[in-house]
């Protein structure tokens, strides 16, 4: 049975497509991403830039709309891991739901949200 | 003259106001990006009232007040610290009560996703180690299972890497380097929790790694770890005389543990599983005269459900919980170990957890604790108030923030 339990395992692993790391230049306090970023396959990048302290979970929603989540855990800041369920902090347990408020502690407040437009064919993420 | 008071006053105090120290409020909700200075206090700490439902006897007790100061020195470079206060007070001379730093440690942010804690700090093994805020398990005792087996909350100094992999969503990492352990210490019915250094004095002559991989799918939290470690940091002489090895991983302890978490529309699962070998538990058990099993074995379920979850107009918790756990500290003797079945525990736990706001937690308990039988063949551990059978009800409160 454990033998079982360690296949499933390994299959999940290598079913889940990677995230894509989208790295992105910051203009006039904005992070353009062009809408070709994202694939039939996922609805969820990760934005990257040198300048900010922690990437940032950009994410397609269903009814087309987006939304952008800093990776850092309001708990104790540390980086955050995203799946297609939410985002979750290793170190202490917390973790958030996709518009960033809290669904476990000891995280007590929400990460943050950064606005977001659509502009010239690209969701633009205001700092 | 007064103008120039009146001016080197204002400045002092603008000066004092960029110096104040920043709740986590003041910090997120100014949306800062650029600031790179910022000192955080924080805390968590609980209380609880304990009836003993066979001897008929109370206590109230703080189990512990913890303060959480850290430090961020630039966007790479952070102190994290945390002091605890046990059972309120430590006087003199007298027993019970201690005050411990539980963590000290500079932390270096490698990359967008990895960061290096150097100091005092806590491995990730199990669950609670980690996650032991009051606010974040059921039960006003953590699980026993994770106090005599995996020994939390287990600190030591060294090096430990965190880290998550994009390849892999939701898959995390750790490694560590720490000092080792003290087997002399190590107690019959108490594990390894006694040979802990917890930062004062550690011998690093014994060395110790652990390592982890912690895994988010879907509504899962799996995780993995293990730890191997030398417990004998002596001299060449005092080796020879006691016939214990030593070298950084000599007279080892070997120690696994696996858990799972499953959340789901307010219910809740966990279930861990823990082994402890100490391969050379004769030795020690001849050098210092200590009754060490080879082997010790431990696992704990629990399943909860939110109550109030059914409603979507509140973001209160109201949790019922059960749990059973099994410590099976003679699970291989040594060739020289004596069975102490009084040290076998089973524990039935149940009760409710009531969080009216985040942060802030009300918890109920009953605790049946069933033991093995006392071996009579063991001098001076024989208690004639022992009873293989015990009843606690609790009730507690607890807070973080």
């Amino acid at each position: 049975m454990s033998v079982i339990g360690i296949g499933a395992v390994v299959t999940q692993l290598s079913s889940c497509a990677p995230m894509i790391v989208f790295k992105g230049e910051v203009q006039r306090k904005k992070i353009s991403v062009p809408f070709s970023a994202f694939t039939e396959f996922n609805n969820m990048l990760i934005v990257r830039n040198d300048q900010l302290s922690f990437d940032i979970l950009l994410i397609k929603k269903l009814d087309g709309t987006f939304t952008a989540l800093e990776m850092k855990c309001s708990h104790q800041d540390n980086p955050l891991t995203a799946n297609k369920t939410g985002l979750f902090c290793a170190s202490h347990g917390s973790s958030f739901d996709f518009d960033g408020k809290v669904l476990k502690e000891p995280a007590l407040l929400p990460i943050r949200k950064y606005n977001v437009e659509i502009e010239n064919l690209a969701i633009q993420i205001i700092l | 003259m007064r103008y120039k008071l009146l001016f080197l006053g204002a400045f002092i105090g603008i000066s004092s106001i960029k110096a104040q120290i920043l709740t986590k409020e003041d910090s997120l909700a100014a949306g800062i990006i650029s600031r790179n200075t910022a000192t955080v206090i924080s805390g968590y700490g609980s209380v609880k009232y304990k009836y003993d439902v066979n001897r008929k006897l109370a206590e109230a007790n703080v189990d512990r007040v913890i303060l959480f100061v850290g430090h961020k020195f630039n966007n790479k470079i952070s102190f994290f610290s945390e002091i605890e206060v046990e059972d309120a007070k430590v006087a003199g001379g007298e027993a019970g009560g201690e005050i411990a730093l539980e963590q000290a440690f500079i932390k270096f942010n490698l990359t967008k996703n990895a960061y290096l804690s150097a100091g005092l700090f806590i491995p990730r093994i199990g669950i609670i180690n980690e996650n032991h805020l009051p606010t974040t398990f059921n039960g006003n005792d953590r699980p026993f299972v994770e106090r005599f087996i995996i020994p939390a909350t287990w600190r030591e100094i060294g090096l430990g890497l965190f880290g998550s992999t994009n390849k892999i969503p939701g898959l995390n990492y750790s490694i560590g380097l720490v000092n080792g352990l003290n087997s002399e210490e190590f107690q019959s019915g108490r594990g390894i929790r006694d040979g802990r250094y917890e930062g004062r004095d550690a011998n690093a002559s014994a060395l110790a790694v652990t390592g982890s991989l912690l895994y988010y799918i879907k509504n899962f939290r799996i995780q993995a770890s293990a730890y191997y470690g030398g417990s004998a940091g002596l001299s060449d002489l005092d080796s020879d005389t006691l016939k214990l090895s030593n070298g950084p991983f000599g007279t080892p302890v070997l120690f696994y543990e696996a858990n799972v978490q499953y959340t789901n529309k307010g219910f809740s699962f966990k279930g861990l599983f823990t082994s402890v070998q100490i391969a050379d538990a004769e030795k020690i058990n001849n050098a210092y005269g200590n009754n060490i099993p080879e082997t010790i074995m431990g696992y704990y379920a629990e399943v909860g459900f939110n109550l109030l979850s059914l409603s979507k107009k509140t973001e209160k918790n109201l949790t019922v919980f059960a749990r059973y756990e099994n410590l099976d500290m003679n699970n291989k003797l040594s060739p020289n170990g004596i069975v102490d079945k009084s040290k076998n525990s089973a524990y039935f736990v149940g009760g409710i957890s009531f969080l009216p706001i985040k942060g802030v937690i009300v918890k109920a308990d009953y605790v049946l604790q069933q033991t093995g039988a006392q071996n009579p063949n063991l001098l001076g551990t024989t208690d004639p108030n022992f009873k293989k059978e015990k009843g606690f009800f609790s009730l507690g409160v607890g807070y973080s923030f």
